[in-house]
């Protein structure tokens, strides 16, 4: 699951749950759910750590650049 | 001027200055002649004597330097740029502290415009005609892209300024950089190579095309149609940061998101971090909200229904008690007492209805009920 997909969705069971029209047991799983996607997002945010890679650069690309 | 040689035993040995006068004073008695090129390079600087640029052929790239007067230049008043085709009217000459070749210019014509322009022109209607340029073809950015691929120049500033702008936003971001040639006749090539390298990378979800400015020559490259297609084809979204306003380089109508420079570029693949952790924060709350907001309206069903639970034996029994009455009623109707009260009573002797008078005889003890009561009596 991407960021982008657990941030969607999050938003889709937030706006189910505020129509406030769900069962007592769906809203339980969608409020669980909600959660796990919050827990997800966060830890995605916490984990990442900020890194510059340099592809090795070909031999082809010896000469002149700029 | 005779050009003596040194003499060592058979061999005569020229220096170098002999050899660049004596080639100098050959192409003197070369005719004066008319040539065909595009300006490149142009160089007229205040405290220079002279202009020098290059003249370029546009079909083969070779490439010829010239140079004239800069009172002459300025008296032609051309306003001359770079990437104008020129008739430039002169003859070769050497320049000897060099070795160099140039045509030193006599007069100079503007003939038309830059024949890349033209087909610049042309392979940007073919393209469009394919539709590579299409709106409907944008990809969307990621919002949070897990890895974002960065193709640039080895110049310090394009790159750094991406970096700079993306690491400011979102300084978790992972980037995985390839310095690549941008500028002659091979970086076209250089260039889809080192996007396809990006492309390839694990995870990468957005590459960054970037170059810090240059001039109308240096950004050929990015008009090359392999790196038009390549751009257009690439498996994830790209964002070109290349060149200026005046002239798009065609790989900026390609891709799928096009920045004025590097740091906008850096800017459009990150989202900000603390936004996106308020957002986040706002999603819970509201998630929170929600879930007490649906527990809420269960509850109160509850309550309810608990109540109407409570009413419902009170009801049970005043509708038995309503039934019950009913049915007094409907007995009363039927028993004896209300002929009774009309006056008539019953008899009985020794406990039995008496119906007829020849049950009773004289002296017998009978019982009379009335309807207030019942009294012993004697027949006579």
């Amino acid at each position: 699951m991407t960021y982008e997909e657990a941030e969607k969705e999050l938003t889709q069971i937030v706006e189910r749950l505020e129509r406030g029209d769900a069962g007592l047991d769906e809203a339980l799983k969608l409020w669980e759910r909600g959660e796990e996607l919050y827990r997800f997002c966060t830890a995605q945010l916490e984990a990442a750590e900020g890194k510059i890679e340099e592809l090795s650069k070909r031999a082809s690309d010896a000469g002149t650049t700029r | 001027m005779k050009l003596e040689p040194i003499v060592y035993g058979d061999r005569k040995v020229y220096t170098v200055a002999a050899f660049n006068r004596g080639i100098a004073q050959w192409l003197q008695r070369l005719p004066t002649i008319w040539v065909e090129g595009e300006v490149t390079e142009l160089r007229r600087q205040a405290g220079w004597q002279t202009v020098f640029f290059t003249l370029k052929d546009p079909e083969t790239g070779a490439c010829l330097s010239a140079a004239m007067p800069r009172g002459q230049f300025d008296a032609l008043r051309l306003e001359l740029a770079n990437g104008e085709r020129v008739h430039v009217y002169g003859r070769p000459e050497l320049w000897t502290q060099k070795g160099e070749l140039r045509l030193r210019a006599l007069s100079i014509e503007r003939f038309g415009i830059g024949e890349h322009l033209a087909a610049l022109e042309r392979l940007k209607a073919k393209l469009a005609a394919e539709g590579l340029f299409a709106d409907g073809r944008k990809r969307p950015l990621p919002r949070l892209p897990r890895r974002i691929g960065l193709v640039t120049g080895n110049d310090a500033a394009a790159k750094r300024d991406v970096l700079t702008a993306v690491q400011a936003r979102f300084p978790p971001a992972r980037v995985v950089v390839a310095e690549t040639l941008v500028q002659g006749s091979r970086a076209a090539a250089a260039m889809v190579a080192a996007l396809a390298s990006v492309a390839a990378e694990p995870e990468v979800d957005v590459i960054v095309l970037a170059r810090g400015g240059g001039g109308f020559e240096d950004l050929l490259p990015f008009s090359e149609e392999r790196l038009v297609r390549a751009v257009a084809g690439c498996p994830v979204p790209v964002v070109t940061a290349v060149g200026h306003e005046q002239d798009t380089p065609l790989c900026d109508l390609a891709a799928d998101r096009r920045a004025s420079t590097p740091t906008a570029a850096g800017r459009l693949v990150v989202p900000d971090l603390d936004e996106l952790i308020a957002d986040l924060g706002r999603s819970r709350d509201a998630l929170a909200r929600g879930a007490r907001r649906v527990l809420e309206r269960h509850s109160q069903r509850l309550g309810r229904a608990r109540e109407r639970l409570a009413h419902a034996p009170a009801l049970l029994l005043e509708r038995r008690r309503a039934a019950l009455a009913q049915t007094a009623g409907r007995l009363n109707a039927l028993s004896p007492r209300a002929t009774l009260e009309r006056g008539y009573a019953i008899v009985r002797r020794e406990g039995e209805l008496v119906r007829s008078a020849a049950r009773v005889a004289s002296g017998d003890a009978i019982a009379v009920e009335v309807a207030d009561g019942s009294f012993g009596a004697r027949v006579e």
